[in-house]
């Protein structure tokens, strides 16, 4: 078999790096994320211009546990953590987000209290996308809210079924805990 | 020790003091120069926020079409071009066409008005109606003067406002052209000005921003659509009036227009457009027998408005009003006699305004409540 002969052209090579679209660090992080992954890039240009890009010094609350939730974040650059406010105790971090994670997608659906609080852990850059950022994209261009709505779902379907599976184990556990109890 | 302390500190506090007078002194001119220069700047800043507030007011009526055809795949800028082509259309036509007209109609009721106040006729027939009234109501007397007087200024005040209608037509088209900078571009504003916000209240006032601007909104929106509504109806059975019984009732689209806007008073509302009618029916028909033998038409005015108002209370207004416009008998009473310290259009628009600020109030209310920072 003949081997390809690896051949550079520098001209080319430059245009090709002129042509290439520029992404900012912000769309990038939205590509990742789940909810977004399946837009096309004209798509994600547009939520881009929709959502807020916050910075949060070390140990600025992004939102504290009880507040009315009101949207999802993406952390571009940074960390976050989630914690569990103990009444009388200090709060219990449950989790350390970095860059690319996000977090509080459930809040773009419903407006209930934050389970958690989320505390910047250093300076980080942080996008918001909040439900008045989805709802004015379902007003004006329905078929990528449509898209984001579909995404959300399915990110909603997926933790139903593990946490049915997790119900399922659990009450298999409990149901022998109990046989084994009455058997005694 | 103490004594060389004492000495070396009183210079020192000396100038401490003297650098803090003159600090403060430099604080107060700065303050003195900001205040005056705030007084001096403060007629030109309550023009320019009058001129925004209007065309907030504005945006908000107009941003569900301009966000309509942006979901038809219209771009932003050429959907808000669109709709602006129509409204400076409609506008222009108003101008041309419109407002002359109106400023005819008012001024030749006001004419027909002061020309009768003193005459015979008008006299016999104002006793003719407080004979009847005595009927029912003993001892209850309608002031002549008092009628006519206040007839002339609400008609006058009407020219004069349509008259300034036609002198700031410069100030109109400045609005609307504030309006669509607003619709194309408000979002990005909003969003800028939002993210001026520190972050610990930024989510709040996200969300306060969002419900105010949709209640805002449908408040709008739905107010518009009612008063529009009443016009129409007010148009058609006034038409129908002067078609079936020959009521003589000129000048049917400035009473309709009256009688759309006055809807937005709750209660007193009603009335307020019933009773240019009625006026304008009894003057144009002043020695008139047949008019005479049908009591001026009064009652079939009043009937007329109150099939109006039973349509636009139970099928129209449910549809789109929202709720936000309950206000209870008392507070659109004090309202009014507020509004009635800056004329009519105060009358007019002083429920209207506190309905807004209402909405805008919960809000913030709410908002800062749900963030536990009251």
């Amino acid at each position: 078999m003949k081997e390809k002969a690896n051949i550079s052209y520098p001209l080319f090579e430059s245009f090709k790096d002129k042509l290439k679209p520029k992404r900012s660090q912000a769309q990038m992080a939205l590509s990742q994320v789940n909810v977004f992954s399946r837009l096309s890039w004209q798509e994600i240009k547009i939520v881009e211009n929709a959502v807020h890009i916050r910075n949060y010094a070390p140990g600025e609350p992004v939102f504290k546990q009880g507040d009315p939730g009101s949207g999802m974040y993406i952390i571009i650059e940074g960390s976050v953590g989630i914690f569990l406010d103990i009444p009388q105790q200090a709060p219990k971090q449950l989790s350390k987000l970095s860059d690319g994670d996000f977090f509080g997608e459930i809040a773009l659906l419903d407006e209930s209290p934050r389970t958690a609080a989320a505390t910047a852990i250093e300076n980080s850059t942080i996008i918001g996308f909040y439900r008045p950022d989805l709802m004015d994209i379902l007003k004006t261009k329905p078929a990528l809210g449509g898209k984001i709505l579909l995404a959300l779902s399915e990110v909603l379907a997926v933790r139903l079924r593990s946490t049915n599976g997790e119900l399922v184990k659990v009450s298999r556990k409990l149901e022998s805990v109990l046989e084994s109890g009455a058997n005694e | 020790m103490s004594n060389t302390d004492s000495v070396t500190i009183a210079p020192q506090s000396v100038r401490l003091f003297f650098q803090s007078f003159f600090k403060t002194l430099v604080y107060f001119f700065i303050l003195v120069l900001v205040l005056a220069g705030a007084y001096k700047a403060f007629p030109l800043v309550v023009d320019a926020l009058f001129l925004i507030v209007i065309a907030a007011i504005l945006t908000a009526v107009f941003n569900p079409l301009v966000d309509r055809l942006e979901s038809s795949g219209l771009r932003r800028i050429y959907g808000t071009l669109l709709m602006f082509g129509g409204i400076f259309g409609m506008v222009a036509l108003g101008v041309i066409k419109g407002i002359p007209t109106l400023l005819n109609e008012v001024s030749r009721i006001k004419d027909v008005i002061q020309e009768n106040s003193a005459t015979e006729s008008l006299n016999s027939v104002m006793g003719d109606i407080n004979s009847r009234i005595a009927e029912y109501i003993p001892g209850f007397q309608l002031d002549l003067d008092l009628i006519t007087s206040l007839s002339s200024q609400f008609f006058g005040q009407l020219g004069s406002v349509l008259a300034g209608a036609l002198d700031t037509l410069a100030t109109i088209i400045f609005i609307l052209i504030i309006t669509m900078f607003f619709l194309v571009d408000g979002k990005r504003m909003t969003k800028q000005l939002i993210g001026m916000v520190p972050n610990r209240y930024f989510e709040m006032s996200l969300n306060i921003t969002y419900k105010t601007k949709r209640q805002l909104t449908n408040f709008l929106r739905g107010q518009l659509l009612a008063a529009l509504g009443v016009a129409i109806q007010s148009f058609i059975g006034l038409s129908l009036l002067n078609w079936i019984f020959d009521t003589n009732i000129s000048g049917v689209l400035l009473i309709s227009t009256i009688a759309g806007m006055a809807n937005m008073i709750p209660f007193v509302g009603p009335f307020m457009g019933m009773v240019p009618a009625i006026i304008v029916s009894l003057f144009n028909n002043l020695g008139d027998p047949v008019a005479a033998s049908h009591f001026y038409f009064i009652l079939h005015i009043i009937g007329m408005f109150l099939i109006v108002q039973m349509i636009d209370n139970n099928i129209i207004s449910p549809i789109v009003v929202s709720g936000s416009m309950e206000m209870h008998p008392l507070t659109v009473i004090l309202l009014i006699l507020v509004g009635s310290q800056i004329g009519v259009l105060g009358m007019f628009l002083a429920v209207p305004a506190w309905g807004i600020s209402k909405v805008v109030i919960q809000e913030v209310y709410q908002g800062l409540k749900g963030h536990h920072l009251i």
